[in-house]
């Protein structure tokens, strides 16, 4: 009995410790980690879709509240005026997620620029997406009254050969952010200004 | 003393330097080698979940039931690991996406449990520090050597630090991309064990 | 459901745990000598890797995610494997003894075998639903389980073969997989 007791003191004493010490780093690392997130991962993105603008994307981003998630948002003022924003949404078909960050020009409600985001340690998924231009600048300069889907499913966009899975995941991630767009636009607009 | 401090350090060096005389933690070995960064980077997170847990069983193995000692060196263990992971995600980004589920898969990756029974768990903190420093910079040593010879025939380059290459072969140099492939690992360790025996079989 | 069954053979033969994924080497060279342990080891990572599957996805659903501890992660997990080989062994050997006679042996390496982790890892990083998270777990385990049978198939040749002396066990293994592994890879391009 007292080499029960024993272990399970132990045992306690040894989690909770160990609980405590992991949330007290988690808590010193967050923000350094956002940041870390936002540089190597979405900085790039945002980059290769507003390759040029006249103010600072990652600096002015702001929340918008969609259902119960936050939503991060990126405006991008373009060199001819125009107002865009970028936000990160994904696709989560077979295979896995396919973050995308998805850039729309608020005045033309067009779409500039897809990229796609997520790192996956899985050989193929995603990958092809990020290594193929041509693939992705097929959503360049749609209107928000396209339809996403890959061509077999009736939409507007080629299927990668090969990778008609990874393709369904990053049309799906685009159709969520036509969505999230229409639906929170006036939202957008409002915090912009 | 400083003796027997030497003798456990220098060990995992050579005469137990892991993966190749001591068989344990393969995985990494074969995922993480495509470039000399990404064996440094898996050699230092070893070395320093090896270090902390060996210290923390050497303190607490008097204290710890040896019925339940499993379960209290996966709960150091894996508090390590965590640690390192969120470490490596604050302040090495790069290196965290590249080595990705490699990193939490320390835990079960055999040498912290392995040496914690073997070691930590009967042995006093210094011996404990010298025997998990000395087995992880031998671990991260085979893993940039095996690193080194795949980054340099794969790919024509070789990165230390920073995602620069510090050498690059030259335009001249046609790539063996095998090397890189999932394949070229197995081979590729599997020549290095065989030239390892025949240096340590003389 | 057809992508379901495109997942299934992704996860057996392109993205093959073993082979293409790097995880479970140290029981893929340590039980592959004779094809019995390696049937006995396979059958073994399927069932544990199921249930791991299964009730990890649950926990970090319905208590890590609400609690916003998702950081805990790689302990819960790990803590909640070993709990759950340590219970299965019990339960096997009151309730089947005959099975448990078969598989008891290898139940406690599989704690330590990265496969069974590491495909409960991938299972919350690539946010699979329950569902697919079954399928990926089983899939993945009879990947590693067709990996292992076919590699002990050919490994209990090699025994009978003159392998030269420094090239022998480990090394000739390792070789060995590294000549499967390239067949597995032309699987690639088949999704």
């Amino acid at each position: 009995m007292r080499e029960m007791i024993n272990m399970i003191v132990v045992l306690t004493v040894l989690t909770t410790f160990s609980g405590g010490l992991l949330a007290a780093v988690k808590s010193k690392t967050e923000v350094q980690i956002e940041n870390q997130v936002l540089k190597f991962q979405k900085a790039p993105a945002i980059k290769g879709i507003f390759p040029e603008t006249t103010n600072d994307p990652l600096a002015e981003r702001f929340n918008v509240k969609n259902e119960n998630m936050e939503l991060q948002v990126f405006p991008g003022k373009l060199p001819d005026g125009s107002k865009a924003v970028a936000f990160e949404t994904s696709g989560t078909g077979f295979g896995g997620a396919v973050g995308l960050m998805v850039g729309i020009n608020l005045d033309k409600d067009t779409i500039i620029g897809v990229r796609v985001t997520t790192h996956s340690e899985t050989p193929g998924i995603g990958s092809r997406a990020k290594d193929d231009p041509a693939f992705v600048s097929q959503f360049s300069g749609k209107g928000m009254d396209t339809n996403f889907g890959v061509k077999a499913d009736g939409g507007a966009i080629d299927a990668m050969s090969g990778a008609t899975v990874t393709s369904k995941a990053v049309s799906l991630a685009a159709t969520q952010a036509k969505e999230i767009y229409q639906k929170l636009k006036p939202e957008i607009v409002k915090q912009m200004n | 003393m400083a003796q027997s401090l030497a003798k456990e350090f220098t060990k995992g060096l050579w005469a137990e330097i892991p993966p190749f005389r001591l068989v344990l933690g393969l995985c990494p070995a074969l995922a993480v080698t495509k470039s000399l960064e990404n064996g440094i980077g898996m050699g230092i997170a070893l070395t320093f979940v090896l270090v902390c847990s060996n210290l923390f069983i050497s303190l607490l193995r008097n204290i710890i039931p040896s019925k339940v000692r499993i379960a209290c060196f996966i709960v150091i263990v894996a508090t390590f690991v965590t640690i390192v992971e969120l470490l490596m995600q604050a302040y090495a980004y790069e290196l965290f996406l590249t080595l990705g589920i490699f990193i939490p898969l320390i835990v079960v990756n055999c040498i912290p449990l392995g040496r914690a029974e073997a070691f930590a768990y009967k042995n006093g903190p210094l011996l404990s520090i010298a025997d998990g420093l000395g087995l992880g910079i031998g671990y991260g040593l085979s893993l940039s050597a095996l690193a080194s010879v795949r980054e340099i025939l794969g790919n024509g380059t070789l990165t230390v630090w920073g995602g620069i290459p510090a050498f690059t072969m030259g335009p001249d140099f046609l790539p063996f991309k095998f090397l890189l492939t999932a394949p070229g690992a197995f081979v590729g360790l599997g020549l290095m064990l065989c030239l390892m025996n025949l240096i340590g079989k003389k | 459901m057809g992508d379901l069954f495109v997942l299934v053979i992704s996860c057996i033969f392109i993205n093959n745990i073993l082979l293409a994924q790097y995880l479970g080497n140290c029981p893929f060279l340590g039980t592959s000598k004779k094809m019995e342990t390696a049937i006995g080891m396979a059958m073994a990572v399927i069932f544990v890797l199921v249930l791991a599957g299964a009730l990890t996805w649950i926990i970090n659903e319905y208590m890590l995610k609400p609690m916003d501890v998702v950081y805990l992660q790689t302990l819960s997990f790990i803590l909640v494997i070993a709990a759950l080989v340590q219970f299965v062994e019990m339960f096997l050997k009151k309730s089947i003894p005959a099975l448990y006679g078969s598989l008891g042996i290898y139940l406690p390496l599989i704690t330590t075998n990265c496969a069974v982790l590491g495909v409960c890892l991938i299972n919350i990083k690539e946010e699979y639903t329950f569902v697919e998270s079954l399928v990926t777990s089983f899939a993945y385990a009879a990947g590693f389980g067709l990996a292992l049978i076919l590699f002990a198939g050919v490994r209990e040749r090699i025994l009978l073969a003159r392998v030269p002396k420094p090239l022998q066990d480990v090394s000739i293994g390792l070789i060995t997989a590294g000549m499967i592994a390239m067949t597995f890879m032309s699987f690639k391009g088949m999704v």
